[in-house]
C-alpha cells in the first residue's frame, strides 16, 4: 500500500505512523521502516527464524467482517474479480453460510431464476460458487446482494479468504455443539430424575423444580445451538423453497413448545427429545465439516504453491508487489528458496528448479537465460530473473487448480438423481407428518409427539450425503497418487470403460527420441542435418527435439527459418533462403510428389527431407518404451480391458511395439482425425484414449474419456478429462479401479440412505418409535454414508 | 433432604460449567481450529527449514 510522505508505514505491523516516529533499519541493502523499537525486534526474531513468509502470507485485512461485507459490495471493486470472455462474465466468489446439500441446491435454482444468470455451480467442499453471467444485465454486486438476501454472505475468492472464513464456520460449529453436550449432559441427569420419579413416584415440588431446571437448560440449546436451522429453517419459508433445516427446526420446535406448554399443565416432558436433536444433527455436522475440510485441503495445497508476494522490475528499482498484479511482460527476480509466483521465461542467470511438486519429476532441471519454468515450482540454487509470460490467474498451477476445482464442483448425473429425489421428498414428509398429526389426534394417541418423530426421522441428510463425499474422498485419493478426475461425471464414465486406446509417442514412451543414423541422400552430412534442424527447431514435435539434440551434439546452431507451418501428425514446412522445405513422414512427401528412397529402418521412426521438390535425405530415430508400460499392460489385461494402438506412426514400429507390450490391436499411420475416426468406431462410451500431443487432441475429445500425461502439450491437456499428474503409466490402472469402487460405494450409500427412511418413515406413524431414537438413528445412518465413503480412501486398488 | 438434593445439583452444574469454560477458552484460542494440520505441518517446517539451508546464508 502507497504511504503519503507524511505518513509511513511499518514493515512489521503495516500500520500507519508519522515519520517523527521512524525506526530503520538495513538489511540486504534495504531500508526497512517501523513504526517502533518493538516492531523492529519482532521483525528480526521472525526473519531469524527463517519465517519472512510470515509476512507474505497474512492477510492484512483490517475491519469486522460485517464492515469488510459492506464496503465490498461495490461493482467497481467486484470487477476486478470478474473474468470476461465473449459477452460473457464469470467471478468466483466464497459463500459462508452454506451448510448441507440442500444448501447448494438452493443457492444454485434460487440464482438461476434471476434475469442475467447463465450458470451458477456451488463447490459443497470448500463453499465456493462460480457464477457466470450477462453483465449487460446484471453485475457481481448484484448477485452479493442476491445471496446475501437468502442469508449467505458472499465475498470475491481469494486463497486468504477461503482460510478465513472455513475456520470461522469450523469455529462457531464447534462452539454450538459444545454448548448443546455441556447443556444436554446436564438435562440428561434432570431427566433421568424425572423418568425415575414417574415409575417410582416423586414430590410434586422436585417434580416441577426439575421441569424447570430442565426447562432452562434445553433453551440456550435450542435458540443458541439450534440457531442455523431456525435461520436456514426462516429463510427456506420466506423463499418458499422447502429444504432439510426447515425439518430440522420443526421437529426442535415442536418437542420445546410442546414440553413448556405440557409443563404449565402438568403433563410429561420431552426437552430431552428437542435438546438431542439438536445435538447429534450438529455432531453430524462437525462430521461433514470435518470430511468437507480435508478435501479442501488438497485444493488449497496447490494453491499455496504460489506465493502471494513477487519483486517485480519497476523501471528503475525492484518492488514488492502483490503477484496477482504481475502481467505478461513484466520482469520479476527471484532468489534462492523462493517458488514461482507465475510462468514465465528465465531473463539472466542459471538456477536449478525442483519442479517436483508440478511434474513428480523428483531430480531439480537446470535451467538457464531462455528455458521456461512453471508456477509453484521452486527456484534452489541461484538468483535469477524471470520475464513473466502469464498473469497468475493464467498460470499453469491456476489452470491445474481451476481443473481439480472443476473436478469437485461437476455432479455426476448418479447426484442430480438424488438432487431430485430430496425436492420431491421434502414436500412429502411434511404431508406425512401432518396425516400422522391427524390420525393420531382422531383416534386419541400421542399426535404431536408421532408426527414431531416423522420429522426428525425423514430428515434425509444421509441422502444428501451419499454423492458428494463419496466423490470428494474418491477424488482427494486420486489427486494425491496424480491423478486428477476433471468432473466428478468423469468417475462414472470411467467405471463403464472397456476399451483403451494408446498413442505410442510420449505416451507409451518416454517422448524423447534418439536419433540413431543419419542417411544422407544427396550431400555431406552435417549440411544435411544443418537444414533439417533448421526447419525442425520450429516444430515443438518429440521427433524435432530428437532431431535438435543430434544437432546440438554435433555443434550445428539452427538459423531461423522465415516462416514454419506445422502440420499435426505429419511434418512441418518452411521458408528459407528462397527454398520451400519439407520435413516429416514418408507419407507427408509422398503427398507433395517427392517419392523418398525406400529405407529399411526397422520399426523405428524416420524423419525425411525435402528441399522444393527434391529429395534431401532422413534421418532414422528411436523412442525407448517408458520402463513401467509392459507392468501397466500386464495389470490392464488382468482387469479384463481391450488395448489398442493408435499412431502416426510406421505400420512396422507399431506392429514391433504392439507384439513387444502385448496389446489386442495396433492401427497404424493414422492423421488426427483418423484416430478420432478409430475411436467414434469403438462402441459408444466405452473408450478411454490415452495420448499427450496436440495430435491427438482430437481422439482425447470423443473419446467417452480423453486421459493426458503431463507434461503433454497444453492442447491435449486442455481437451481431456482425465489428467495424470506425474508420468507414470501404472496409474492408469489404479485411477480406473478407483473409478469402479467409487461408483460401486455410491450404490451402496444411495441403497442404505433409501432403505433407511423406507423403514424409518412407516415405524415414526405408527407411532413405534420415540423422537430421541429417531435423532440417533438419523445421525447414526449419516455416520453410516461417511464412514462408508471413507472407506476409499484405504480400499486396496492393485488388482 | 431437598437442600442437599439443590446443593448437589448446583455443585454438578458448576463443574460442568467449568470444563465448558475451559472449552471456550480452547476454541477461541484456537486449538480445535485444525485437529489435522499440526502433523502435516510438522513436516512442512522442516521443509522450509532446507529451502533456507540450501540458499546462500542471507544473500
Amino acid at each position: 500500500m502507497p504511504a503519503s510522505p507524511e505518513q509511513l508505514t511499518c514493515h512489521h505491523c503495516g500500520e500507519a505512523f508519522p515519520a517523527t516516529d521512524l525506526v530503520t533499519e538495513t538489511l540486504d541493502d534495504q531500508a526497512l521502516q517501523f513504526c517502533c523499537h518493538g516492531c523492529r525486534g519482532a521483525y528480526l526474531i521472525i526473519r531469524g527464524a527463517g519465517l519472512e513468509h510470515f509476512y507474505q502470507r497474512q492477510d492484512r485485512q483490517i475491519g469486522t467482517l460485517k464492515e469488510a461485507f459492506t464496503l465490498r459490495v461495490d461493482d467497481q471493486y467486484l470487477d476486478r474479480f470478474v473474468n470476461r470472455h465473449d459477452n460473457q462474465a464469470e467471478i468466483h466468489l466464497i459463500l459462508d453460510g452454506i451448510r448441507c446439500a440442500s444448501c447448494v441446491w438452493l443457492i444454485e435454482r434460487l440464482l438461476l431464476k434471476r434475469p442475467g444468470i447463465v450458470a451458477a455451480r456451488v463447490n459443497f467442499a470448500t463453499h465456493r460458487i462460480l457464477v457466470r453471467f450477462a453483465p449487460e444485465t446484471t453485475s457481481a454486486g448484484q448477485i452479493c446482494r442476491t445471496l446475501a438476501d437468502i442469508g449467505y454472505l458472499a465475498r470475491p475468492y481469494t486463497p486468504g479468504e477461503l482460510q478465513q472464513s472455513a475456520d470461522r464456520e469450523q469455529r462457531d460449529l464447534l462452539l454450538r455443539f459444545g454448548t448443546a453436550v455441556f447443556l444436554t449432559m446436564q438435562l440428561m441427569g434432570f431427566s433421568l430424575a424425572l423418568y425415575a420419579g414417574y415409575f417410582q413416584g416423586i414430590d410434586p415440588h422436585t417434580r416441577t423444580l426439575l421441569e424447570y431446571l430442565a426447562a432452562l437448560v434445553t433453551t440456550p440449546v435450542v435458540l443458541y445451538s439450534g440457531y442455523p436451522f431456525l435461520r436456514g429453517a426462516w429463510i427456506s419459508l420466506r423463499h418458499r423453497q422447502p429444504n432439510m433445516d426447515l425439518l430440522i427446526a420443526i421437529g426442535t420446535l415442536c418437542a420445546y413448545l410442546y414440553s413448556l406448554v405440557a409443563m404449565g399443565m402438568g403433563d410429561e416432558v420431552y426437552f430431552e427429545t428437542a435438546a438431542m436433536i439438536v445435538t447429534l444433527i450438529l455432531a453430524g455436522r462437525l462430521l461433514e465439516a470435518g470430511a468437507r475440510r480435508k478435501a479442501a485441503a488438497d485444493i488449497d495445497r496447490l494453491l499455496k504453491l504460489a506465493p502471494l508476494r513477487a519483486t517485480r522490475w519497476a523501471g528503475d528499482s525492484w518492488q514488492e508487489v502483490d503477484s496477482q498484479e504481475l502481467s505478461p511482460g513484466d520482469l520479476i527476480r527471484l532468489t534462492a528458496g523462493d517458488r514461482l509466483p507465475v510462468d514465465g521465461i528465465i531473463h539472466q542467470g542459471i538456477t536449478d528448479i525442483d519442479e517436483a511438486a508440478v511434474t513428480g519429476e523428483p531430480l531439480p532441471v537446470t535451467k538457464k537465460e531462455g528455458s521456461t519454468v512453471v508456477s509453484g515450482t521452486l527456484n534452489l540454487s541461484g538468483a535469477i530473473e524471470v520475464r513473466v509470460t502469464a498473469a497468475a490467474r493464467d498460470s499453469f498451477l491456476a489452470r491445474m487448480t481451476a481443473i481439480v476445482e472443476q473436478a469437485q464442483t461437476d455432479k455426476a448425473p448418479i447426484q442430480r438423481l438424488a438432487d431430485r429425489v430430496a425436492t420431491i421428498f421434502i414436500p412429502a414428509v411434511l404431508v406425512i407428518a401432518a396425516l400422522t398429526y391427524c390420525y393420531w389426534a382422531l383416534h386419541g394417541g400421542p399426535a404431536l409427539i408421532n408426527a414431531v418423530t416423522v420429522l426428525v426421522v425423514a430428515c434425509p441428510c444421509a441422502l444428501g450425503l451419499a454423492t458428494p463425499t463419496a466423490i470428494m474422498i474418491a477424488s482427494g485419493r486420486a489427486a494425491r497418487s496424480g491423478i486428477l478426475f476433471r468432473g466428478g461425471d468423469v468417475l462414472e464414465t470411467a467405471s463403464r470403460i472397456t476399451h483403451l486406446a494408446f498413442d505410442k509417442t510420449g505416451t507409451l514412451t518416454t517422448g524423447r527420441p534418439r536419433v540413431t543414423a543419419v542417411y544422407p541422400y544427396k550431400g555431406e552430412m552435417n549440411r544435411f542435418l544443418q537444414l533439417l534442424a533448421n526447419v525442425e527447431a520450429a516444430s515443438n514435435h518429440p521427433l524435432a527435439h530428437g532431431v535438435m539434440a543430434e544437432a546440438t551434439r554435433r555443434g550445428i546452431r539452427p538459423e531461423p527459418v522465415a516462416t514454419a507451418t506445422t502440420h499435426p501428425g505429419r511434418g512441418i514446412t518452411a521458408a528459407h533462403n528462397g527454398h520451400l522445405y519439407r520435413a516429416g513422414s514418408q507419407r507427408f512427401l509422398q503427398e507433395a510428389g517427392i517419392f523418398p528412397a525406400p529405407l529399411q529402418s526397422h520399426g523405428r521412426s524416420e524423419i525425411h527431407l525435402a528441399q522444393d521438390s527434391s529429395y534431401l535425405g532422413c534421418v532414422a530415430l528411436d523412442d525407448p518404451l517408458r520402463p513401467d508400460a509392459a507392468a501397466m499392460f500386464a495389470d490392464l489385461h488382468r482387469l479384463g480391458y481391450t488395448c489398442l494402438l493408435l499412431t502416426g506412426d510406421r505400420q512396422d514400429v507399431a506392429r514391433r511395439i504392439s507384439a513387444e507390450l502385448g496389446l489386442d490391436d495396433y492401427r497404424a499411420e493414422l492423421t488426427p482425425e483418423q484416430k478420432a475416426e478409430v475411436i467414434a468406431a469403438l462402441p459408444q462410451g466405452s473408450v478411454m484414449m490415452i495420448g499427450d500431443g496436440i495430435n491427438d487432441a482430437p481422439a482425447l475429445s470423443r473419446a467417452a474419456i480423453g486421459c493426458a500425461i503431463a507434461g503433454g502439450t497444453d492442447i491435449a491437456v486442455e481437451s481431456a478429462n482425465l489428467i495424470l499428474t506425474r508420468p507414470q503409466l501404472a496409474t492408469i490402472p489404479l485411477a480406473l479401479r478407483l473409478a469402479q469402487r467409487t461408483l460401486t460405494n455410491i450404490r451402496q450409500n444411495l441403497f442404505w440412505a433409501f432403505s433407511y427412511n423406507l423403514i424409518a418413515i412407516p415405524l415414526a406413524v405408527s407411532g413405534l418409535l420415540a423422537p430421541v431414537y429417531a435423532a440417533a438413528a438419523m445421525a447414526i445412518s449419516s455416520i453410516c454414508v461417511l464412514l462408508n465413503a471413507l472407506r476409499l480412501k484405504h480400499q486396496r486398488l492393485t488388482p | 433432604m431437598m437442600t442437599s438434593t439443590i446443593l448437589l445439583i448446583f455443585l454438578s452444574f458448576c463443574i460442568g460449567a467449568g470444563v465448558w469454560l475451559f472449552f471456550l477458552y480452547a476454541v477461541k484460542k484456537g486449538e480445535f481450529d485444525d485437529v489435522e494440520g499440526p502433523k502435516y505441518r510438522m513436516l512442512e517446517e522442516d521443509e522450509d527449514k532446507q529451502d533456507k539451508d540450501s540458499g546462500p546464508n542471507g544473500s
